[in-house]
């Protein structure tokens, strides 16, 4: 989901711009000093997520793990998939620098979502907190999804169209990445619960 | 107790759930959105242009728009759509010919990928630097030159006839080099550069670390 250069306008460029480098601020000012090493981790993890392709039935598909910054990071979650996002784009030109700033809104947004809408859900016990992971992981790629179509009305494609098709070839995705979060929950209560501290918190 | 019944039961699922996966991917057919990168190239073979579309990593790019501009004055020569296997091709304008245009190949692929490629008047002109294009074809030259000599004494091929033919063998040959060159453009993510980004980003944050602990002691 990395919009390429060239595509989007200069105001739709500036606007993604102003509010990645206002979301990166208020990202890092959350962010006391016990929780950087954290960070750095899923930062690394989102950058080579995206990189590693499955191959399933006639394409590819890989993961995001947007969802799970969110949950885990809060607000920094958003200079952690700037950070990605930057060296994915210099050294493998995915996206581009210019539209760094839009591809960051379009996956920061959706984690700063699951940090407020399924944050609460994952503080229960048993199933329920299943269920958030999982909503938090598909609900991101969706709106991931939903926000580069609205990303491309700017550039003249019919909304609806854009948004369809976007959104369709994100179904597999989608839940693919609901179960890896869940996963990857399960996991680090098993394993590191300290990881999770932040979410008790 | 919910968590060992996730974990455990997980291999199985996880299986009908790719399989259940391979079926949606064959039932949308959807143009892949996750790939990241994409690209567009073009080698010329006699009076064709062939193009041929990727997603890197991914695969070829259906239903792709290409559109083929001049690179001066953006005026449009050729639209088209990637078949299949993500190849277009196209006869060569005339009017590209006539005022040898550097073509720019513009690809539009679905959800905002974008690619170009630039392919430079001098490489797809037949006859580099002749002053006379192949305006009349080869065929027939050919023909009454090879008739001529069978004749009487074989006369030798006039110079134009003789670089014309080399020309077209040439683009014969080379075709499928070039398609190899231009394809050699195509560039997977390589484990050392990932390991590389890997490290740029814990360096970034390290530094980021330092000046935390600096403001930390100084308040």
């Amino acid at each position: 989901m990395h919009i390429s250069e060239g595509v989007l306008s200069p105001p739709v460029l500036l606007a993604g711009a102003g509010l990645a480098v206002l979301g990166t601020a208020t990202g890092l000012k959350k962010m006391d000093y016990e929780s950087i090493p954290r960070v750095a981790i899923l930062s690394s993890a989102f950058f080579v997520a995206s990189l590693i392709h499955v191959p399933v039935g006639p394409s590819s598909v890989h993961l995001v793990l947007n969802g799970l910054l969110g949950l885990l990071l809060g607000w920094a979650a958003i200079p952690a998939i700037l950070v990605a996002l930057f060296l994915q784009a210099l050294l493998f030109q995915f996206g581009g620098l210019t539209v760094l700033g839009v591809n960051t809104v379009i996956m920061a947004l959706p984690a700063l979502m699951s940090y407020y809408l399924c944050r609460p859900l994952v503080r229960r016990k048993g199933v329920v907190a299943l269920v958030g992971a999982f909503t938090a992981g598909a609900s991101a790629v969706l709106l991931g999804a939903l926000l580069v179509g609205v990303a491309l009305v700017t550039t003249g494609q019919a909304f609806l169209k854009a948004a369809q098709l976007v959104v369709l070839a994100h179904i597999p995705i989608m839940i693919i990445e609901g179960l890896v979060t869940v996963f990857i929950f399960v996991f680090l209560q098993k394993v590191k619960p300290e990881v999770l501290k932040g979410i008790y918190a | 107790m919910h968590k060992d019944l996730v974990l455990r039961g997980s291999p199985i699922i996880m299986s009908r759930v790719l399989a259940g996966l391979t079926f949606l991917f064959f039932l949308f057919n959807a143009t892949p959105g996750w790939s990241h990168r994409v690209l567009i190239y073009a080698w010329p073979e006699g009076n064709t242009i062939h193009t041929e579309s990727k997603f890197v990593p991914g695969g070829a790019v259906r239903n792709g728009e290409v559109k083929v501009l001049d690179n001066k004055t953006d005026q449009l020569l050729v639209t088209g759509k990637t078949d299949a296997q993500g190849k277009f091709s196209f006869a060569i304008p005339p009017q590209a010919l006539a005022q040898k245009m550097d073509l720019r190949i513009v690809l539009e692929a679905a959800m905002g990928h974008k690619a170009e490629w630039l392919l430079k008047a001098q490489n797809y002109l037949p006859g580099t630097g002749d002053s006379k294009p192949s305006a009349a074809p080869a065929g027939p030259s050919t023909d009454s030159q090879v008739a001529a000599p069978s004749g009487s004494s074989p006369a030798p091929l006039d110079r134009q006839t003789l670089e014309q033919i080399v020309d077209q063998a040439l683009d014969r040959k080379l075709a499928p080099i070039m398609e190899m060159l231009a394809q050699s453009q195509t560039h997977k993510p390589s484990l050392p550069e990932i390991i590389g980004g890997i490290g740029y980003i814990l360096g970034i944050w390290g530094v980021a670390a330092y000046f935390k602990s600096k403001r930390n002691k100084v308040s």
